[in-house]
């Protein structure tokens, strides 16, 4: 995991004692995790009374270190030994990595959400529907006499209902079909690397 | 040998043969297993040449007969040197059979385990890691929108979703080389920034205006650090080393390279705008503002004594605005006082409008007329004083050669004398020049001989210092290589570990290596006791050869001493008569228990030959052969009937 200088240089102020002690170290860690995931911005987060006697500067210095941090290692996926190797070489004692990690482990989950909300995401399907229908002529043809189908896709995005509606030939239907089938079997076979 | 099978059976399973459960030793074998079995694995040692083999026989007796010899040419192409045939198949032996199949499994090759050991990247452990969720995922069932639990949320419902939208975020600063810095430099400035730092600053979560762009935002600062950072390193690794500076005098002096570029640019860019319309100036004068910031830290210059003349212009526009505006104003004031009809003051407005238009445009005529006019006056100005300057040169030369001749004209009166006494003191002059000038070359050559040593350690050291530069390169890439290197190693470690723990627990290895080792130890001390029996079967025979001797010796010795006696003697000469029959008995008797030793052996041998036919199944085979060939008659009877039906 690469770090930058200064999340470097504030993880290893927060591995200082004499700048964070034991309680002021985990209540740091709480309270970049809870920042992180809490939904609405707090700017008051730091006002915390086990951590009124470190200066403010260094403070922010290390929230923000330990909040780029966290978020690093939740992007890569980072496991127990990568994490306690990366803290390791910026001088933290081993109770604190545990500290760290158990609390890491505890939000990993909820991490990932918040990172996996970033993005888009095309409509999702929720229902279909769709009627069989008979075209037999038309003004510039007599006689088509020619099947279709009218499928309406049911879809939501975002939580807003949005409907994808479509006429296609019996051809047309099985060519989508076939296609989804193809789909369903590439994520199979993606599946069994 | 059912350890042996077990290996064998799993090789095989391994390879694709479908050995059923109960099947656990080779003996169990039917011909359609072996022939399934060699022909997989002859599939995977040569797929060339296992395509052309069937994996089941057929039913036709004559078709498994050509099965079976096809196989054993192919069996002995891959180089089986047994005795092989088709028989080899179709009547089966085991012991046969499992030579044959230990050689086959034995020349499997060992790709597929190599191919899992060969690193495969980062890329791969990714590709695994996504193929192990997508089929995480697809294991979980579909479950309609309306019932799915909070749970599956992440995996299946649609969650809201934020584009990627960063905001850039202010760090605090608070190393303590950078405190003192701005310490030194403004000292209130600093203190100011402290300050802000210290109390105004808000953590960095919630600098963000929305709440869901802090993780972006955090994410991306980071990146964009780490990335500068690494563009940092790159161009001081390759530029910035060479030029022999230390970083931070590196950073000032680009600092002000792109300082001057820039500024370049932006005069080219103001050039021609003075000659353009009347917003021209203005807008010239905010660039040269511009530039004058720009400069910064660095100590005004030309460039500001020329920004002047704009910007005295536009400080005259501005104050001929405010007055007239002033005036617009005193104007304007008495309008509402006087409550006339709408219709009138718009009127009067609009009167009152283009007369002040007209005087503004007048003014700005005015102010245009009066710059012109200063421009001109500044340049007939600079002309006057370039003349003036130039008079006073003149002045005092011609001073100067007034003085010169003045002073010749005193010394005409005397001129005899005074020549005399000008080249006594012309002399002495020349005199004092060739003396000065030995004098300087007495203190030049010592002086050029010090230039030329300091020149040359001056080069002496350029030359270490380059050396030394290259070395530091080198050093650099090497530290970069071996980096990189131990990065990659850590990986591939890790990797490692991780298709390690993929890996199928093989129970069956470790027990097959802790098997193969009792094998091993079993295989010594068997070897010991051999050894044993055979240094005590060698001691025996050289008991024997020695005992032997000795009766030889024994017996000739009493042979002759007895035969002497018994030329006297009747009692002596029966005695030896006795000797030699018990001679001729005890040989006798040797012989047989000897001749009792070798058919003993042989009755051991044969009864093992015995026990080896019985376990080739010959009668079993033998009638399966009958069988087969009167198939085979069979077969050859219909076919011949066909062919004279035909």
């Amino acid at each position: 995991m690469e770090l930058s200088e200064s999340v470097q240089r504030g993880l290893q102020s927060l591995a200082d004692p004499s700048s964070f002690d034991h309680s002021g170290f985990s209540v740091l860690v709480d309270v970049s995790f809870r920042s992180l995931l809490s939904s609405h911005s707090d700017p008051g987060v730091l006002d915390q009374p086990e951590l009124k006697q470190i200066d403010q500067i260094l403070l922010k210095q290390s929230h923000a270190a330990a909040t780029t941090f966290i978020l690093e290692a939740v992007k890569q996926n980072a496991d127990k030994s990568t994490i306690s190797s990366c803290l390791e070489e910026l001088t933290l004692s081993a109770e604190r990595i545990d500290v760290f990690y158990s609390a890491y482990q505890k939000h990993k989950k909820e991490l990932e959400r918040l990172l996996a909300s970033i993005g888009r995401r095309p409509p999702v399907i929720t229902d279909v529907s769709w009627r069989l229908q008979y075209h037999m002529k038309s003004a510039q043809v007599d006689k088509v006499n020619e099947p279709f189908y009218l499928i309406s896709l049911n879809t939501e995005k975002d939580g807003a209902p949005e409907d994808i509606n479509f006429t296609c030939t019996v051809e047309q239907l099985q060519d989508l079909v076939g296609k989804l089938k193809d789909a369903a079997k590439s994520m199979e076979k993606a599946s069994q690397m | 040998m059912e350890e042996v099978d077990k290996i064998l059976i799993h090789a095989l399973k391994q390879v694709g043969t479908e050995v059923g459960e109960e099947v656990d030793s080779v003996k169990q074998f039917n011909s359609e297993l072996i022939v399934e079995a060699v022909v997989r694995c002859i599939r995977v040692i040569d797929p060339g040449l296992g395509s052309t083999l069937p994996t089941s026989l057929p039913p036709g007796m004559s078709a498994r007969f050509r099965v079976g010899m096809s196989l054993a040419q192919a069996c002995q192409d891959i180089g089986y040197k047994g005795e092989i045939g088709y028989q080899t198949f179709l009547y089966s032996n085991e012991p046969e059979i499992r030579t044959l199949l230990m050689f086959l499994v034995e020349k499997l090759p060992r790709e597929s385990a190599e191919a899992s050991d060969q690193p495969s990247g980062k890329s791969v452990v990714l590709q695994r890691a996504i193929a192990a969720t997508i089929k995480a995922q697809l294991s979980v069932p579909w479950l309609p929108p309306n019932c799915q639990l909070p749970l599956h949320s992440e995996s299946q419902g649609p969650t809201t979703l934020h584009s990627f939208h960063a905001q850039p975020l202010h760090l605090a600063h608070c190393s303590k080389g950078a405190e003192t810095k701005l310490l030194k430099g403004r000292p209130r400035a600093g203190c100011v920034v402290m300050e802000y730092q210290r109390h105004i600053l808000r953590p960095v979560t919630a600098q963000p205006s929305h709440h869901v762009s802090v993780a972006a935002s955090i994410l991306e600062q980071h990146t964009s650090e780490l990335s500068a950072a690494q563009e940092w390193d790159m161009e001081w690794n390759s530029q910035g080393l060479l030029s022999r500076l230390t970083p931070q005098e590196y950073h000032s002096r680009k600092l002000s390279r792109l300082h001057k570029r820039i500024e370049e640019q932006l005069r080219s860019a103001a050039q021609p705008c003075p000659e353009s319309a009347f917003g021209g100036p203005r807008s010239t004068s905010d660039l040269l503002e511009l530039l004058q910031a720009f400069r910064g830290p660095t100590p005004a210059d030309h460039i500001l004594t020329k920004g002047t003349h704009f910007t005295h212009t536009q400080k005259f526009t501005f104050t001929q605005v405010s007055t007239s505006l002033q005036e617009v104003e005193t104007i304007s004031t008495p309008l509402p006082t006087g409550r006339q009809l709408e219709g009138d003051i718009q009127l009067r407005q609009q009167e009152e409008l283009s007369s002040l238009q007209k005087q503004f445009q007048q003014l700005c005529n005015d102010i245009n007329d009066i710059t012109a006019e200063i421009k001109h006056r500044t340049v007939t100005n600079a002309q006057v004083l370039d003349e003036l300057k130039q008079r006073q040169v003149g002045n005092s030369e011609k001073e100067e050669k007034v003085q010169v001749k003045k002073k010749a004209i005193d010394l005409l009166p005397e001129a005899d004398n005074n020549l005399e006494k000008l080249q006594a003191l012309v002399e002495a002059s020349a005199k004092r020049v060739v003396n000065l000038a030995s004098q300087w070359e007495k203190h030049r050559a010592p002086l050029i001989e010090e230039h030329r040593r300091l020149k040359e350690i001056c080069s002496n050291k350029d030359l270490e210092s380059s050396q030394k530069l290259s070395e530091i390169k080198s050093l650099h890439d090497k530290i970069r290589v071996s980096t990189e290197e131990a990065k990659r190693k850590e990986e591939m470690y890790k990797q490692l570990v991780t298709e390690l723990e993929s890996l199928p627990q093989d129970v069956s290895r470790s027990a097959y290596t802790q098997r193969i080792l009792e094998i091993v130890s079993n295989i010594k001390k068997q070897k010991e006791e051999i050894t044993k029996i055979l240094s005590d079967t060698k001691e025996l025979q050289k008991e024997i050869n020695s005992l032997t001797g000795k009766l030889d010796r024994t017996f000739a010795v009493t042979d002759e001493l007895v035969f002497k006696d018994a030329k006297k003697d009747e009692s002596v000469r029966k005695s030896y008569k006795y000797l030699a029959a018990l001679h001729e008995n005890c040989n006798q008797l040797i012989q047989t228990i000897e001749d009792t030793g070798t058919i003993l052996r042989e009755i051991r041998d044969l009864e093992e030959q015995i026990e080896a036919e019985n376990g080739n199944k010959t009668v079993a085979n033998l009638e399966r052969i009958l069988d087969d060939y009167k198939a085979i008659r069979q077969e050859n009877s219909v076919l011949a009937a066909k062919v004279r039906e035909g």
